[in-house]
């Protein structure tokens, strides 16, 4: 029952890509000012939104853990589980965007970088969380989730910054389409519908990973909690 | 099409490709650590899911 | 509070007084970042203006890692930390105190280093000279803070001295952004630097005061 209910959820997953790229491609106009390229923005911009979202996840997470691992222990390894997932699919995410970034940027303004304040940031971003990976992949002893937990807190401090560094300042990067100041966003259906799609086809597949890599990592926490018990075990 | 639209298009291909490899990349070693995960579970307490 | 951070303070200042560990292999790791970039870009007039504030903010991080490292290193030794959990203070002032500690030790570094940027460089201030007196302690705090959290934080860690310059330098970013380009444009005297010092201002403050609220959390957690 529930092999069907993920197969299911696969396949209209694949089928919400699909139709999303079609719209993309096929069926959304070039934009009025930018041509061609701005259609990588029905990628560039859904794979920020995830990854702000699972980042946040990350740090509920990691909030939760600081909260529950003295109290109740079941809970804070689930929540330490919620934390690492959200952290290494946030990463991934982001990743999508820098690269799609510049590859659209190249064409737009003619470079490949520059260190306005969005583009800082984010790469910051990218950076810290990449650190926090690293952290839990080199970091030996018992306390590493709890202190993991902490850097996840402070790394998530620079979600927001991110978020609001092109309508605090001026930036190379454009000024919000949604949500901006008079005359932004997007006029035609057409442009909407592909982004609504897009935007719904990657928050699935995301959701579908994240979900995936939790349960990863819940087995391999209880494979570890079991092989601890048994090293005690054969030392009693 | 003028060369200033075939760039445009080879970047958006681009693009579009490096999204699906990152993407599909990610899900293949997730498949691969399940697999493995479901290997020490079994080795663990054979039989026990 | 105030007794108790000063207790600490002053603990840690005639420590460093005794061995000068930490301010020897700060001065010396510093001014060997600042004549390797002298040799390396031969800085001039304007040129030198343009870079002074990136090479500054460079050596500066560099010798603070090296002190940052040993800094919880002298807490370890002889289970001195064990013993400091134990007293009635809060970890919180055991932290403030380091940081205050450590920000002293970086300042001197840096006014030590002053006089052989201007002879290196041939510095000449074009704009208002004051705001560095802002911008550099500003910096600076944002790097000490952070710097003595994340190495409390990687104190166990195997590889403590790896993984700290790995989580300090990317949270570390903006405050560094802020003062490279801060000390641009107040050498430069090109574009007004406010913007950036209250960047600095407000990433000292929520940094500061995220690092006091979760130090007892790391402290604690062995």
């Amino acid at each position: 029952m529930k092999k069907l209910g993920i197969g299911l959820y696969a396949v209209v997953t694949v089928a919400l890509m699909i139709w999303g790229f079609y719209q993309a491609i096929y069926v959304a106009p070039d934009d009025a000012l930018q041509g061609y390229i701005f259609r990588i923005i029905y990628y560039h911009v859904p794979s920020f939104a995830a990854a702000f979202t699972f980042f946040s996840v990350s740090f509920l997470g990691s909030i939760a853990f600081l909260s529950f691992r003295r109290s109740r222990p079941e809970w804070a390894q689930i929540a330490d589980a919620w934390a690492l997932a959200g952290a290494e699919v946030g990463v991934v995410f982001c990743s999508v965007g820098l690269t799609t970034g510049p590859l659209w940027g190249r064409r737009a303004w003619g470079i490949w970088w520059t260190w306005d304040a969005r583009l800082t940031t984010t790469l910051v971003l990218w950076l810290i969380y990449v650190s926090y990976l690293l952290m839990r992949r080199f970091a030996a002893g018992p306390q590493v989730q709890t202190l993991a937990a902490v850097l996840g807190i402070f790394g998530a401090l620079d979600v927001p910054i991110v978020y609001m560094a092109n309508r605090w300042w001026r930036t190379q990067h454009p000024a919000p389409v949604f949500g901006g100041a008079e005359g932004s966003g997007m006029k035609d259906p057409a442009m909407l519908a592909a982004f609504g799609w897009n935007m719904l086809a990657w928050f699935a597949w995301g959701i579908f990973v994240l979900i995936l890599r939790f349960n990863v990592e819940r087995k391999h926490q209880q494979y570890a909690e079991e092989e601890a018990q048994e090293a005690l075990a054969a030392n009693i | 099409m003028d060369q200033a639209q075939i760039l445009d298009h080879q970047f958006v291909a681009a693009a579009y490709t490096i999204t699906w490899v990152i993407q599909l990349g990610y899900l293949a070693w997730l498949g691969w650590k399940w697999r493995t995960e479901k290997r020490n579970a079994e080795r663990r307490s054979p039989g026990r899911r | 509070m105030i007794g108790a951070v000063w207790t600490h303070l002053v603990k840690d200042l005639r420590i460093e007084w005794r061995s000068k560990e930490a301010i020897n292999s700060m001065l010396f790791f510093a001014l060997l970042v600042v004549v390797l970039f002298s040799l390396a870009f031969d800085p001039r007039g304007a040129f030198s203006r343009e870079i002074a504030g990136g090479v500054l903010s460079v050596a500066t991080m560099f010798a603070s890692v090296s002190a940052l490292n040993q800094a919880w290193a002298r807490e370890i030794r002889h289970q001195v930390l064990d013993a400091q959990r134990m007293a009635p203070t809060a970890g919180s002032d055991l932290f403030l105190a380091k940081v205050l500690a450590n920000f002293l030790f970086v300042t001197i570094v840096q006014i030590a280093l002053a006089p052989v940027f201007l002879v290196m460089y041939n510095l000449q201030v074009q704009g208002k000279a004051w705001q560095l007196a802002l911008v550099l302690p500003l910096a600076t705090w944002a790097l000490v803070a952070n710097g003595t959290f994340f190495a409390a934080l990687s104190i166990r860690s195997r590889n403590r001295e790896l993984l700290l310059p790995l989580i300090l330098f990317p949270i570390f970013m903006p405050a560094l952004l802020a003062m490279v380009v801060a000390t641009k444009d107040i050498l430069t005297g090109e574009s007004d630097p406010t913007l950036w010092i209250k960047l600095l201002a407000g990433y000292d403050i929520i940094f500061t005061t995220v690092s006091l609220l979760l130090f007892d959390v790391v402290f604690h957690a062995e």
